[in-house]
């Protein structure tokens, strides 16, 4: 019986899933958990540190690591990398001039190796916003189309302000993650 | 971590003594287990990030580490001179990173350690952090801690590509459309009222010396090389984002905001969330003073109708210490400039 299997059986008993959120600042990461969880989101300072949250979403228990993106702190991420199950990058659809910021920070966290097998999120936030570029757009910004093949990922439109687009992420990202981890054994 | 196995979950309600001993069996062979994997996935020293489970080996291999950042930093300090800048810097990140990974194996293991040990170590690793320090402030002047040394050796290099892909690498993807703003302009004054219109993010970008004037409400605001230049805006919904600005008078009001390389500049801020710079230094905040027809209207649609108070809870993220940062200030009250009224026309 090896360390992964053991994981494994703990995790199914638990059902749990460690989600890591990342991307640039200014991208509405809190505000995007404490939508999900039915939180006021009027007064929210940017992140210093990081927020853990616990959700119970679906038949699951998310631990949602949502770690601040101030330039300072980026270079804490690979703090939050071990055993994570699934990476969120938030990406602000309206900042037109950071996206190269953008793509760099995410080209260098997928080759991290501690994230390689977990399942990607790309959430294209602040559709709400006119003039925002559409996930189509920021997917060819991005150049997610030339992502290792081996990598489950999806990229979906959103609005923390809303609400709209965050469940279909989720569900999307749950039921990845549920699929590799909970049905291999 | 009990019973993860479910046959003897019913075991242990009936007997006690078989249940615990299969238990202690369960434990002994997950113990071995990670013990093997450890073995196996990492046979160098990056085994040193899991658990040992025990104090003397936890002790061993503690101080082990110790001594052996102890004696890189001697040596780095024997070779310093002789060594190119560079060499130096990611000598120094090494050693940064060996510490690292010397606390996080203590974080890992303090859930077993004796309460006296983990203070011990929690000090040797202070200790060694401390002596890195005076070594990079020895071998490289200015720059203070390694982590700093690192960002700014990437600066250089990121800072002016970045310009230039911006103009030059994105475009060819990009339906390039330019979000509105005012971009390029050179001792002007600028007047837009959003009241009326659909735009939903609005940048300032590359102005010299010009007067800016925002009325009305927006979803979200970015000022980018600003330099001389007085800015006043009505409340923005969502956040403001500014990066690089020197010499400016910005009268802002936002739910969040966020200040980058700010020099020598003075905010008067209304805000709902905490204020924050980063690489900024003579930044100095005092109350938003802003007054045009309509603005208390405008104020209450986006929420930021009361003064929070907030304009004086900075968090500088360069400086994360309980006494306060010397980068920033609170403008002295007899320096501020009483309130400021503009006509809310202009072009929309």
């Amino acid at each position: 019986m090896g360390l992964l299997s053991i994981i494994r059986k703990i995790k199914k008993k638990e059902k749990e899933m460690r989600i890591l959120m990342v991307g640039l600042d200014n991208s509405g990461k809190t505000t995007i958990v404490l939508k999900i969880n039915g939180e006021d989101t009027s007064v929210i300072s940017p992140t210093l540190g990081f927020n853990i949250k616990t959700i119970i979403y679906q038949k699951y228990t998310l631990n949602i690591w949502d770690v601040g993106g101030q330039k300072t702190i980026r270079s804490y991420w690979r703090n939050y990398f071990e055993q994570t199950d699934g990476l969120v990058w938030v990406v602000d659809s309206s900042d037109l001039r950071r996206l190269d910021d953008c793509k760099m920070e995410l080209d260098n966290l997928l080759k991290e190796e501690r994230l390689a097998g977990s399942s990607l999120l790309i959430l294209a936030n602040k559709q709400d916003i006119q003039g925002a570029l559409t996930p189509e757009e920021i997917g060819k910004v991005l150049n997610l189309e030339s992502m290792d093949k081996s990598r489950h990922w999806k990229i979906v439109g959103c609005s923390a302000y809303t609400g709209e687009g965050l469940l279909e992420g989720f569900d999307w990202l749950v039921q990845d993650i549920a699929s590799r981890i909970y049905m291999l054994d | 971590m009990e019973d993860d196995d479910p046959n003897h979950q019913g075991l242990a309600t009936e007997t006690l003594d078989p249940a615990l001993q299969k238990k202690h069996h369960d434990m002994l062979e997950r113990l071995s287990a990670r013990h093997q994997a450890r073995k196996s996935d990492s046979p160098d020293s990056s085994s040193s990030s899991s658990t040992l489970e025990s104090t003397s080996s936890f002790l061993t291999r503690f101080s082990d580490s110790k001594r052996s950042i102890e004696s890189r930093i001697a040596e780095s300090r024997l070779v310093s001179s002789s060594t190119d800048s560079s060499k130096v810097k990611s000598d120094l990140a090494e050693i940064s990173f060996a510490i690292d990974n010397l606390e996080k194996l203590l974080a890992q293991n303090s859930y077993f350690l004796p309460s006296y040990e983990v203070r011990s170590s929690l000090k040797t690793v202070s200790d060694l952090k401390q002596n890195l320090e005076n070594l990079a402030v020895e071998l490289v002047p200015k720059k203070k801690f390694s982590f700093k040394t690192k960002s700014s050796s990437k600066k250089p290099e990121s800072k002016l590509p970045e310009s230039q892909k911006s103009d030059v690498v994105l475009p060819p993807k990009l339906p390039v459309r330019d979000s509105p703003g005012f971009r390029n302009k050179h001792g002007e004054t600028l007047s837009k009222n959003f009241k009326g219109s659909s735009i939903g993010e609005f940048t300032l970008s590359d102005l010299d010396s010009c007067q800016v004037r925002l009325t009305g409400t927006v979803n979200a605001l970015f000022l980018h090389r600003l330099k001389n230049c007085n800015v006043y805006t009505g409340p923005v919904i969502g956040s403001i984002l500014i990066d690089d600005v020197e010499d400016c008078v910005l009268v802002l009001a936002s739910h969040q905001i966020r200040i980058h390389c700010a020099r020598k500049s003075d905010f008067y801020l209304r805000v709902r969330s905490r204020p924050i710079i980063e690489d900024s230094n003579g930044v100095r905040f005092a109350p938003y003073c802003l007054d045009y027809e309509g603005i208390e209207e405008d104020l209450k649609t986006a929420g930021l109708e009361e003064e929070t108070k907030n304009w004086a809870n900075v968090d500088d993220f360069r400086w994360l210490r309980a006494v306060q940062s010397p980068n920033w200030s609170v403008l002295p009250e007899e320096e501020r400039v009483s309130s400021v009224s503009i006509s809310g026309d202009g072009d929309s």
